[in-house]
């Protein structure tokens, strides 16, 4: 299981997100020449992030994210100093990936 | 034997459908998969919107590899492994969507914006050869809005 860097920084009641989602984001083109086999393809397709089990960030991705793709994203409305924001994607071949960071 | 086989499969499968969609809110892989196989800009914003009929307003803001879509200007990353992409929109939105035409396929990443939403974001995108980013954005209105920005790749990201 991977790992997702997750930094959240409240500023004048928004939220700003930086996260980062260690994984090689192979596309079907690049393993072809790598392995010879397209289906070795693997990438990120579903991130999310919650707070308080609430989600504030959903997106469905694709394999042209760069390589440990990262994700800024801004919410308000919920989430307070202390609070922690949970992100969990999953990848093509079914890994999933996970972490958090305490809101600042 | 062979009916309960295929009885166990289809629960299974019922099982795996049904958990990860409590999980997520909205997968658009599987809600839309033509989407992700579109090797046209047009074709995906048609597989996933159902119109190419984009609004080119000035309501959404998009900076691809340090250059605004307005400046008049020619961005140019120097890889294409890594290209920054900065779009934020004020339209109330359903769904935010990117694409870019150099790569076999055209579709990047499809937000869907929820009530907590700011819409400002950033990624790193991969692309393959010069080509053009459009970002769509999906109003409450139904409307689509939409903003592009074309520019150089020096050295190719994902080898096409």
């Amino acid at each position: 299981m991977a790992g997702i860097k997750v930094k959240a920084k409240l500023k004048k009641g928004v939220v700003n997100v930086k996260a980062m989602a260690k994984h090689e984001m192979s596309t079907y083109n690049q393993m072809e020449k790598k392995t010879g086999n397209r289906e070795d393809a693997n990438f990120i397709t579903h991130i999310t992030a919650t707070v308080n089990g609430k989600v504030v960030f959903d997106a469905s991705t694709s394999q042209f994210l760069s390589k440990n793709p990262i994700f800024k994203f801004n919410f308000k409305g919920i989430g307070a100093a202390g609070d922690t924001v949970v992100m969990t994607a999953v990848d093509r071949k079914g890994g999933k990936l996970s972490g958090k960071g305490k809101l600042k | 034997m062979e009916r309960r086989q295929f009885l166990n499969l289809t629960l299974g499968a019922l099982a795996l459908a049904v958990v990860p969609a409590s999980v997520r809110a909205e997968d658009f892989r599987t809600l839309k998969p033509n989407v992700w196989t579109a090797h046209t800009v047009d074709d995906a914003i048609k597989a996933m919107y159902g119109t190419t009929e984009l609004i080119e307003n000035g309501s959404v803001f998009l900076k691809a590899s340090g250059e605004a879509y307005n400046s008049g200007k020619k961005a140019v990353a120097s890889s294409g492994g890594a290209i920054p992409v900065v779009f934020s929109t004020e339209v109330p939105a359903k769904t935010i969507s990117v694409y870019q035409d150099a790569n076999p396929e055209s579709a990047v990443i499809v937000y869907s914006v929820n009530e907590y939403s700011v819409n400002e974001y950033e990624i790193k995108i991969k692309m393959g050869k010069p080509g053009t980013i459009t970002v769509v954005v999906e109003g409450q209105d139904g409307k689509l809005y939409a903003a592009k920005q074309t520019l150089d790749v020096a050295l190719g990201g994902c080898e096409g």
